[in-house]
């Protein structure tokens, strides 16, 4: 598994599961950057309500995340969400669409949730930088994300492009490291011919990039990184190419730690089977006790077992 | 922003329970399974795959140490050319630290979708689980995961716990005896006070597994078996050991209730070809209270273990210390799929009861009638949540408020290292 799917399992297999049985239920779970799902039955078996919670959900409204889950979800939407959470989508089994691939469908699609919510200010960049391609030049605004507690996604359409910066923090030696490692090898891997048309990458640590600097607050610690993703408009040229750019970049975070994980587990066997290599040669090394005859002094041959 | 809830990974030899605490079930159960490339039997000689070209370029390192599935997936991939099936966990022990770190890799990214530098852990072990391994396991979780907090409870401990949520248990005792079947064997098991004693532990080598070779083999013995197609007639035994299967009182009787009586006992289970669709239909008979009769009369299955359950779980308390029996007669807490069936518990009790009785009255005559017993309790608990009491007893635990204080840090952990690790303190114990 190289990429992170961008839907989740649990929501996926329960809903399939209970579209055949319907029983009562009541789970909590969570999702990457801290959102949390509820997925219970509150009055019938048959009814169905899973509520989303996502810390940046303010944020998210003011990008128009409402007009998007409405687009997506249509009359699931619950018009008050339930208490402790920002979303609420009702999904009757008794009215599910018929089984196959368009009910597969379905599924997918609230198993999508946090991805189509998360796609709010992508949608509303990539639809500013075609309305200042036709005026001609200008800036958008600088959409912020605080998709978790020390790290944030900024946002902001061009004339000619759509800046996406993340930063990133790490808490561990090690990772950051490994973290530099990985970054580095986006800005070089653009260099292969075969991904000449990936989005531009650049990296930097504690020097915030320059459409950021004005900020207020930014942290510039030994610990912080700021990626920078540059998306041309062939990266959204259309419906497909743009919804495919969301679902990873969207990602990125998860990726990039999902790999730095990964990398260390790798570390980690060759460490385990350079131990044992080193233990055999170890064991070769030790001289075998000779073992004599012993006598006792009455000149008897004493044995041992 | 609260706390996100704990993470409960209960990894036993044939199957995982992974799931968030606060749950009464786990999200996911899948095999212990992991399909990498290459042969199943051995890691290669020359250890995990080294870089073709020097450099750290993924493009020229390759990527064959992210080839590989878990779970259902390793099973249906089993037969895809270039992949092997490897068993990471043996006995309740792990035994492959490689494929492990890359099964809970996995789990953790691919199923639960979580964070793992946001969760606070609960994993399980085994009883009498070596220190060493459980140091391994913490190295694995801080250093590669980097999680917020560890807590390894015992098995056994856990399921204790879970036979909390029974209504007929009054006090929150952390001493009994689990009795744990699985798929694979069966674990009798002593706790007091939450340690377990390990030196009274006993094992059976009769679990699901042979309960269902058992009813296939009487199936086929009746000829039942011959209208169901060859590849299909184990998966037919398991489904009726797990639909149709229930513990009489006595064994006499209950053949001549279906003699006398067929067409009231006798159940019909139907069943459709896999591959053709074609319909077949079976009778179901004296299997049905004869599969878990070889807990109790085990001569009927196996030849060379003889031993019936209540016998061994007598010998287990009475090599306890003798401040701790009573409570252990007491508290008889059934965990896992095999004991599932209906009046299980109640056969156990009452069987258990007799041989308890029966020395009780033995050394009442050796003191010449001059010393009564005031009488043992003995009582066997069976609850809801029964199949994955582990799991679930471990989910209680970690949704109370005092977890978080009983887990061991990553930051106690940089600051000691891994033998942090070799102990946890006891859920309910005083500080």
């Amino acid at each position: 598994m190289i990429l992170l799917e961008p839907h989740n399992y649990i929501i996926q297999t329960t809903l399939a599961e209970k579209a055949i049985k319907p029983s009562s239920l009541d789970v909590q779970f969570v999702d990457f950057d801290g959102v949390r799902f509820h997925l219970s039955t509150p009055d019938r078996k048959t009814v169905l309500l899973l509520s989303m919670n996502i810390r940046c959900w303010p944020e998210l409204v003011r990008y128009g995340v409402n007009d998007i889950l409405k687009r997506e979800y249509g009359s699931l939407l619950r018009p008050e969400p339930e208490s402790d959470y920002n979303v609420s989508v009702e999904i009757d089994l008794e009215q599910l669409p018929p089984e196959g691939e368009e009910r597969e469908a379905f599924f997918y699609s609230l198993a999508m949730m946090k991805r189509n919510a998360l796609a709010a200010p992508f949608e509303l960049s990539f639809q500013a930088q075609k309305e200042l391609e036709a005026a001609g030049s200008g800036q958008g605004d600088l959409m912020a994300l605080h998709y978790r507690d020390e790290e944030v996604i900024y946002v902001q359409a061009s004339s000619d492009r759509v800046t996406v910066i993340f930063s990133t923090m790490f808490r561990e030696e090690t990772d950051r490291v490994y973290g530099k490692v990985f970054l580095q090898e986006f800005v070089d891997a653009r260099r292969l011919p075969t991904i000449q048309s990936a989005p531009q990458v650049l990296y930097t640590t504690r020097e915030p990039p320059l459409e950021i600097r004005h900020l207020p607050g930014l942290n510039d610690t030994e610990d912080v990184g700021y990626v920078t993703f540059v998306l041309f408009p062939r990266h959204f040229a259309n419906q497909a190419t743009a919804n495919s750019t969301i679902t990873h970049i969207q990602l990125f975070r998860d990726y990039l730690h999902y790999h730095i994980k990964c990398s260390k587990a790798y570390m980690h066997s060759r460490m385990r089977h350079r131990v044992s290599e080193f233990q055999k040669v170890l064991n070769r090394a030790k001289t075998e006790q000779a073992v004599g005859d012993r006598k006792t002094a009455s000149g008897r041959t004493m044995s041992i077992r | 922003m609260s706390v996100l809830a704990p993470i409960i990974c209960d990894n036993g030899t044939g199957f995982s329970k992974v799931g968030y605490a606060g749950n009464s079930d786990p999200s996911f159960v899948f095999p212990t399974a992991i399909a990498t490339r290459g042969p199943a039997a051995q890691p290669s000689r020359t250890g995990p795959a080294l870089p073709s070209k020097p450099g750290h370029l993924a493009s020229k390192r390759g990527v064959e140490d992210l080839d590989f599935f878990i779970g259902d997936e390793a099973l249906a991939n089993a037969q895809t050319p270039g992949y092997g099936v490897n068993y990471p966990i043996r006995h309740g022990q792990i035994e492959n630290w490689d494929y492990m770190e890359r099964f809970w890799e996995q789990t953790i990214f691919k199923y639960l979708r979580a964070e793992p530098e946001d969760h606070y852990f609960l994993l399980t072990e085994p009883p009498l689980n070596p220190p060493e391994n459980r140091e391994q396991t913490a190295e694995i979780f801080f250093e590669s995961f980097n999680i917020k907090g560890l807590y390894i409870a015992v098995q056994a401990v856990l399921a204790l716990a879970a036979s909390w949520s029974s209504n007929r248990v009054t006090d929150r005792t952390l001493t009994g005896t689990v009795i744990d079947s699985g798929d694979g064997v069966t674990h009798v098991i002593p706790c007091a006070e939450g340690y377990v004693i390990g030196s009274a532990i006993k094992h059976i080598p009769i679990a699901g597994r042979d309960i269902t070779q058992f009813v296939l083999n009487l199936m086929r013995e009746r000829g039942e078996m011959a209208n169901v197609p060859p590849e299909d007639q184990l998966k037919v035994a398991g489904k009726v050991k797990e639909q149709y299967s229930y513990v009489c009182q006595d064994i006499v009787k209950e053949f001549r209730k279906y003699d006398q009586e067929p067409y009231k006992y006798f159940a019909r289970y139907e069943g459709e070809h896999t591959v053709t669709g074609r319909k077949y239909e079976i009778d179901v008979g004296y299997e049905r209270f004869l599969a878990p009769e070889i807990f109790f009369n085990p001569e009927i299955y196996s030849s060379d273990f003889l031993t019936p359950l209540p016998e061994i779980v007598d010998g287990v308390i009475q090599q306890s210390p003798i401040d701790v029996r009573r409570g252990l007669y007491k508290n008889i807490v059934l965990s896992g799929g095999s004991t599932m069936f209906q009046h299980f518990g109640n056969r156990l009790k009452r069987d258990l009861k007799q041989i308890v009785d029966r020395r009780l009255d033995a050394s009442m005559a050796a003191s010449g009638s001059q010393l009564r017993s005031s009488g043992v309790e003995v009582d066997v608990i069976s609850h809801k949540r029964q199949r994955y009491a582990v799991w679930f007893g471990g989910s209680l635990m970690a949704s109370l408020p005092e977890f978080y204080s009983f887990c061991h840090t990553k930051a106690q952990y940089d600051e000691i290292g891994p033998s942090i690790c070799r102990r946890y303190q006891i859920f309910g114990s005083a500080t």
